[in-house]
């Protein structure tokens, strides 16, 4: 049977490829060693994990509603304000960092390096940094989410910038062109509609964050979620997160269409 | 330079000089950027003035500002070993966590991808089902299992599972739909079952495709995992919020550097291993 067949892999592939799969068997096996993770627990957890949804969870208890408002809009405003400032900032940043604009190769290497800082720190955690220092309230978790959407936008926005083709560039720069100039006419036009399709992906990230920032305690309706599962109201804790639900589905559903209409 | 300005100021010259400009731009389209920045801008001035924001409590954290910076500039190495196990037992939650969603969303793809899906119905079911769970914030998944399983890695693991399920299933349908329907009307028309199609057919157009989408939700959760540990499932998260909590700002700074310099050499790595597989 097998004298018919034709190989559909080289001999060497194929034992780079199991090689390759020995690995990875291996180090799932010593990290399900390291965590003393079993699968049996795993099918354990999972129904009471299920069970514990459905029976406290459900129903959720909505009494509340009216002390809910605030704290959603809150969280819409930390967002609107973290995104704003976080994209203009990237602009400027993005600016430096691309090859095909920067002012000076110094510049670049230093726009890298804070921006990688940055966005390779989990935002919560620069939030609950903050909140020691600046205090509960909103205004850490909108400077926590500026600092890791900044660094996020800036990266993409300088791919996009380096995307753009040298053809118009070069031509500005044979008419003699200043740098604001090309800047204007070249790079903008062609920049904006990533720009925009970035930006308002970045807002339904804020929108997600923001709602979370609560848990370290920087306002927005994360601090209802963290306040009623710590008293056990698992139903109010309910109400909140069908709420937040509802509002991150509707954003997204605006975003959606204003990203059809602006690119 | 000086060349160029020359000719500028003799094109311009010798031009009838109207004082007007071409417009080149695209009327419609600005007047739409138009609007959108000035809505935008209203917005935000808007937010700025509502949000509530106490300044006695930030102007005396800005007093503070100082005296902290400079406690966690003096970093300290005492806890350099548990800092260390626990940046580890991060990495494991969050690739424990990406293998099981895998196996799951794997099969469950391609029930909802509407080329392959065995009965339309199911497929938008599992669709709208998996948008809901994906709108929850991970965060928010593992305060739940903590809460339903007490602490420790496996909440952490099970937190993880569904959010990142939902997401490899959005991902892995849409490559699916995209580059699935040559292959699976080639195995239909020689008599091919719905398995051939899946594992003779997609895999192995889909496999470089599948490792990025793997690649970049591992490094997700591990950005997810870290923060894990504030909400109080293991790993490195929970040496860091008492840190915090502590005021131990020495250990704070190292505890942030591990972070940093793991999850930006994942990155490298995750990028390396991605055009590797694409090349091959």
């Amino acid at each position: 049977m097998d004298k018919g067949r034709a190989p559909m892999t080289l001999p060497g592939k194929k034992i780079k490829r199991s090689l390759t799969l020995i690995f990875f068997g291996l180090l799932i096996i010593l990290s399900m060693k390291y965590v003393d993770f079993n699968v049996l627990e795993l099918f354990q957890s999972i129904p009471i994990f299920i069970s514990f949804i459905f029976t406290d969870f459900f129903p959720p208890n909505f009494s509340d509603v009216a002390d809910y408002v605030k704290p959603v809009i809150d969280t819409l405003f930390i967002s609107v304000i973290a995104t704003c400032i976080s994209s203009f900032l990237a602009m400027v940043l993005a600016f430096l960092m691309a090859h095909n604009t920067t002012p000076h190769p110094v510049c670049r290497i230093v726009a890298r390096g804070i921006v990688t800082f940055l966005r390779s720190v989990p935002f919560l955690l620069w939030a609950a940094v903050l909140v020691v220092i600046l205090g509960v309230g909103p205004l850490p978790g909108m400077i926590g989410l500026i600092l890791f959407g900044g660094a996020f936008l800036a990266r993409v926005y300088a791919e996009s910038i380096e995307e753009i083709g040298s053809d118009s560039l070069e031509a500005l720069d044979a008419v003699g062109a200043t740098y604001g100039q090309k800047i204007k006419h070249a790079i903008l036009p062609q920049f904006l509609p990533s720009f925009f399709s970035w930006t308002l992906f970045m807002f339904e990230i804020n929108v997600r964050a923001s709602a979370i920032l609560g848990i370290v305690g920087a306002g927005g309706v994360g601090v209802l979620i963290k306040e009623s599962m710590s008293l056990f109201q698992y139903s109010k804790a309910s109400a909140v997160i069908t709420i937040m639900i509802i509002m991150i589905l509707m954003l997204e559903f605006i975003t959606n269409r204003l990203r059809r209409r602006l690119i | 330079m000086k060349n160029s300005d020359q000719i500028n100021i003799e094109l311009e010259s010798s031009l009838p000089n109207t004082g007007k400009k071409i417009k080149i731009a695209h009327k419609a389209t600005q007047r739409q950027q138009r609007l959108f920045f000035g809505i935008v801008s209203l917005l935000f001035i808007v937010s700025l003035f509502l949000i509530e924001i106490d300044y006695q409590v930030v102007v005396k954290g800005l007093e503070r500002t100082p005296a902290i910076i400079s406690e966690m500039t003096q970093i300290s190495f005492e806890q350099f070993g548990s800092l260390l196990s626990g940046m580890l037992s991060t990495l494991v939650i969050a690739l424990l966590a990406v293998i099981i969603s895998f196996i799951v969303s794997f099969f469950l793809s391609f029930l909802v991808a509407n080329n392959t899906t065995p009965n339309k119905y199911v497929g938008i079911f599992f669709r709208y089902f998996l948008m809901v769970i994906r709108s929850v914030p991970t965060p928010i998944w593992v305060l739940i299992s903590v809460a339903s399983l007490g602490f420790g890695p496996m909440a952490g693991i099970i937190g993880l599972i569904f959010p990142t399920t939902s997401f490899l299933v959005k991902a892995f349908a849409a490559q699916i739909e995209e580059e699935g329907n040559d292959v699976i009307e080639a195995i239909r028309s020689v008599g091919g079952t719905w398995w051939h199609v899946i594992f003779k057919g997609l895999l192995p157009v889909l496999f470089t495709g599948l490792i990025s989408t793997l690649g970049v939700r591992f490094e997700l959760d591990v950005h997810e995992s870290v923060v894990l540990g504030i909400v109080g499932a293991g790993g490195i998260g929970y040496l860091l919020q008492s840190y915090i909590q502590y005021y131990k700002f020495a250990d704070l700074t190292l505890g942030i550097l591990i972070v940093f310099i793991t999850i930006y050499a994942l990155e490298l790595l995750i990028n390396w291993i991605r055009i590797r597989s694409s090349a091959r």
